[in-house]
């Protein structure tokens, strides 16, 4: 074990790090990567001020740990401090992806292969011009130890698979992908079906694709357009790091007051299997799940141990980091909107003319979030029409959390691959995101 | 067998900037090693973090053979070039002292605004060496310091941001950039009537660029999924619009001279676009060779991939006007932050600009409304392109802009 200095908060998080990627593009293999490394990150802190090291060299941690604490100033008082406090303490091993559920277990030509079964489905279509098949795996053990006490052993496990492609139909183009996430490489397989429909969808798209006459509509969101809108447009505002330091900030971001409508609710939970599963943040706390709305009324937010001394409320498990190279920031777990009354098509059939948003290209949210959309449709006189093509949709965010009149009974949480959370520059960090058909009264489209 | 050895090395001192003060300082010291192995047009690849075994790296390479990726080019060859540079400062606690310094300064002009975000000090090594008397090798510190602003109450997580990357520091113009920058915030002009403005990006912002990014990628554009296949020596754009990837300082780029495939291109750029005439997509050596395309130098990936076409930045080339010249008198829509736009399928452009600063080509006059602005890939770079300023923003460093007629419509 290490020897942590006196008068200061100090710990150590270790990550064995096991990963593949393979590339498949055309029928051709470009490249296949099997690697494990091992690094760590070291904090430390004294009470006015952290101090970080990240190294690949984990024989050298003790080395890390006295330089930084040279950099740093003894504080008699640092028990008392508010951070050092709040840090939860924890010990055991807590580990989920062993044996035969760990992707180490199963070998690259099973991966390889699963691949190989997927993409003649794509493959000899007429309008695909481009293909690229790609499988990651990415199994991480963190071993986090604490001057306070800390020792716990955990793992994650992140598996999936894409295949893009590019679509042509003379001077008409489209690109799309099927994008899979999980945290079990059983669950890539027998993915036929799904994948068939969407190619199809996408062809669909390519020919009869329109453009949309610009305006206001009204939108529904599919789970996968609802989720990111949850996350863009809400989950990062409730990260608290954005409010300390502003008085103001705290008045308007008050607990208990008004932001949406009665029915939307926001939750986040790193205790959810997928790509979003963090069941200790980098700092040691356990995963917990936390209503960011509840019925319309703001009910919580997102906390890492020195946001919740700040504003004096309880952790979260929130402070994660994108791996050994940076230290934990605010950042989300798996972010949704719960599930209402409506079934999809008693959520459509009251719209005479509106938008479904299908799938996404991405999304960002500041006072004025957007979504860009990959497949959309019209709605018409309560069905779904013709499929259009739209560069970016957007609203002003607290208008449109006032805004949502109808969701659908089903909540689906997405999974995907490739991708993720980018906050400065932390990118791409697994979350999962997700929610029901949600119904918004009107949004600018164009 | 050629046997070719790559490594990245980055150190860096990370400030952390939290409500006008140094929360906490990181630093980074991190070695990538990779050894590439080709042998009967076969690639095979294999990488470690921190101190390796070169043989057992190299052992490794070779079993990566086995995978047989198919690899037919020649690796380069013949070639030497040593390129060291530094920003202005070596000294970490120098650099940490500064940005306390900065930071104090910054808000004491500034009290009705909260900064945040990170400086960084960077050192990043490249090196690749092969038995074809291959031997680059790059080394370069470059400072970032990258503030993001908020207004204090409001209810945005950030409302602007200001930021320099390069080698030189000067406190005195990066507070005179802050500080008009800010003070056009603090100015709002509420009146906008929508219609046709000159719309200014700063050149490196990545939005206005994005379908040219997608559809210059050389398999997509080989294959026939771009907008611009098969056009390559076809004028599409206005005859002032020159396109190129770039690896030059000039640029504001401050990474490695070469390529993951170790290819040096003339003066580090290379004409994708050039007088308004499609001359190549961006290639690495693998895609020019089987598609028959010009290749271009742009082999990326990370530093133990196979390496595959990566974009570079892309700059544009300039105009011998400045941008108060090119806007004739005219008052511009400088893009500070436009932020969840895209491009349609067919080339159509459509962005919400989050900040807007209304712009005479000199000097910020104030703060636009929240705008819509939009056009079309072709009439951005064609009819409506009004041309890249030869003055910078600031005299920190590369810092250009670039001006086009849209259609602009208050959000």
């Amino acid at each position: 074990m290490y020897k942590f200095p006196e008068g200061l908060y100090t710990d150590v998080r270790i990550e064995d790090v096991f990963q593949t990627s393979i590339q498949i593009t055309m029928g051709r293999l470009d490249d296949v990567k099997e690697k494990s490394y091992r690094a760590a990150f070291i904090r430390l802190y004294d009470g006015k001020r952290w101090f970080y090291a990240s190294t690949s060299d984990v024989d050298g941690i003790q080395g890390e740990i006295d330089a930084l604490a040279s950099m740093a100033s003894k504080n008699e008082n640092i028990e008392k401090d508010p951070i050092f406090k709040r840090l939860e303490v924890n010990e055991g091993e807590f580990l989920k992806f062993i044996g035969k559920d760990s992707v180490k277990e199963i070998s690259l030509n099973e991966k390889i292969g699963l691949l190989k079964e997927y993409y003649p489905i794509i493959a000899h279509s007429e309008h695909v011009k481009l293909w690229r098949a790609n499988y990651i795996d990415l199994n991480v053990k963190k071993s986090f130890y604490s001057s306070k006490g800390s020792n716990i052993v955990f793992d994650t496990q992140r598996v999936g698979m894409r295949i893009g492609f590019e679509l042509s139909d003379g001077e008409k183009k489209f690109a799309d992908r099927f994008d899979r996430g999980s945290n079990y490489f059983a669950s890539l397989k027998g993915l036929e079906k799904e994948i068939e429909t969407r190619f199809n969808k996408a062809v669909l798209f390519l020919k009869e694709a329109v453009d949309v006459k610009p305006g206001k509509y009204t939108v529904v969101l599919s789970p996968e357009a609802a989720g990111v809108f949850a996350h863009e447009s809400f989950g990062h505002k409730s990260e608290s790091d954005f409010m300390i330091g502003d008085e103001s900030m705290k008045e308007e971001w008050k607990i208990g007051k008004k932001v949406g409508s009665e029915i939307l609710s926001i939750v986040d939970d790193g205790n959810i299997m997928g790509t979003g599963y963090t069941p200790f943040d980098d700092e040691g706390t356990r995963a917990k799940e936390t209503y960011l709305i509840k019925n319309g009324i703001l009910a919580g937010r997102l906390h890492s141990a020195k946001t919740a001394a700040a504003l004096k409320e309880e952790l979260t498990g929130n402070a994660r980091a994108l791996n050994f190279e940076y230290e934990p920031i605010v950042r989300m777990t798996t972010t949704y909107i719960k599930g209402g009354d409506k079934s999809f098509e008693e959520l459509i059939s009251e719209i005479d003319e509106g938008v479904l948003i299908e799938t996404l290209k991405h999304g960002s949210g500041m006072s004025t979030f957007t979504l860009a959309p990959s497949m959309a449709y019209m709605i018409r006189n309560g069905k779904v029409a013709e499929p259009v093509k739209i560069s970016v949709v957007s609203g002003n965010v607290f208008e449109t959390l006032n805004e949502i009149d109808g969701l659908t009974k089903d909540v689906k949480i997405l999974e995907f691959a490739l991708g993720g959370c980018g906050k400065f520059e932390q990118f791409p960090l697994p979350v999962g995101f997700g929610g029901p058909y949600v119904r918004v009264k009107s949004l600018n489209v164009r | 067998m050629i046997k070719e050895k790559y490594v990245e090395k980055t150190s860096q001192l990370a400030v952390n900037i939290e409500n006008n003060r140094v929360e906490s300082v990181r630093r980074k010291d991190i070695t990538k090693t990779a050894i590439r192995v080709y042998s009967e047009n076969k690639l095979g690849v294999a990488g470690g973090l921190g101190k390796i075994d070169e043989e057992e790296l190299t052992e490794r390479a070779v079993k990566a053979l086995d995978f047989n990726i198919q690899y037919p080019v020649e690796p380069t060859s013949d070639l030497e070039m040593n390129i060291v540079y530094h920003a202005d400062f070596n000294d970490e606690n120098e650099f940490v002292n500064e940005i306390e310094e900065l930071l104090v300064e910054i808000s004491k002009e500034q009290p009705d605004f909260i900064f945040s975000n990170k400086a960084t000090l960077t050192t990043t090594e490249n090196s690749i060496k092969n038995n074809l008397g291959l031997n680059l090798f790059h080394s370069g510190t470059s400072l970032n310091i990258g503030l993001i602003f908020k207004r204090k109450g409001s209810g945005n997580i950030f409302d602007g941001m200001v930021g320099y990357s390069g080698l030189k520091y000067d406190r005195k113009e990066f507070l005179k950039l802050t500080n008009e920058i800010c003070e056009a915030f603090k100015n709002s002009i509420e009146e906008f009537n929508p219609g046709r403005y000159p719309v200014v990006f700063l050149q490196s912002d990545s939005i206005y660029l994005m379908k040219l990014y997608r559809d210059l990628h050389g398999l997509i554009f080989a294959t026939g999924g771009s907008l611009l296949s098969g056009k390559i020596g076809q004028k599409l754009f206005d005859e002032s619009f020159t396109l190129y990837q770039t690896r030059n300082h000039a640029d504001g780029f401050y990474g490695s001279f070469f390529d993951l495939e170790g290819t040096v291109t003339p003066e580090f750029r290379y004409p994708l676009i050039e007088n308004g005439i499609l001359r190549s997509p961006y290639t690495n050596k693998k895609t020019a060779k089987l598609f028959n395309l010009p290749h271009t130098g742009a082999a990326g990936g990370e530093y133990d991939s196979v390496p595959d076409v990566a974009a570079y930045p892309f700059s544009l080339k300039e105009s011998d006007k400045t941008l108060e010249e090119l806007l004739e008198g005219r008052k511009g829509i400088f893009v500070l932050v436009a932020s969840g736009g895209d491009f349609t399928p067919d080339g159509n452009f459509a962005t919400p600009v989050q900040l807007p600063l209304l712009f005479d080509g000199k000097r910020f006059i104030g703060r636009l409304p929240e705008l819509n602005i939009s056009s079309n890939l072709f009439d951005m770079f064609g009819k409506d392109f009004i041309g890249v300023g030869k003055d910078n923003l600031t005299s920190l460093g590369p810092s250009r802009a670039v001006i086009m007629e849209m259609e602009v419509s208050k959000i």
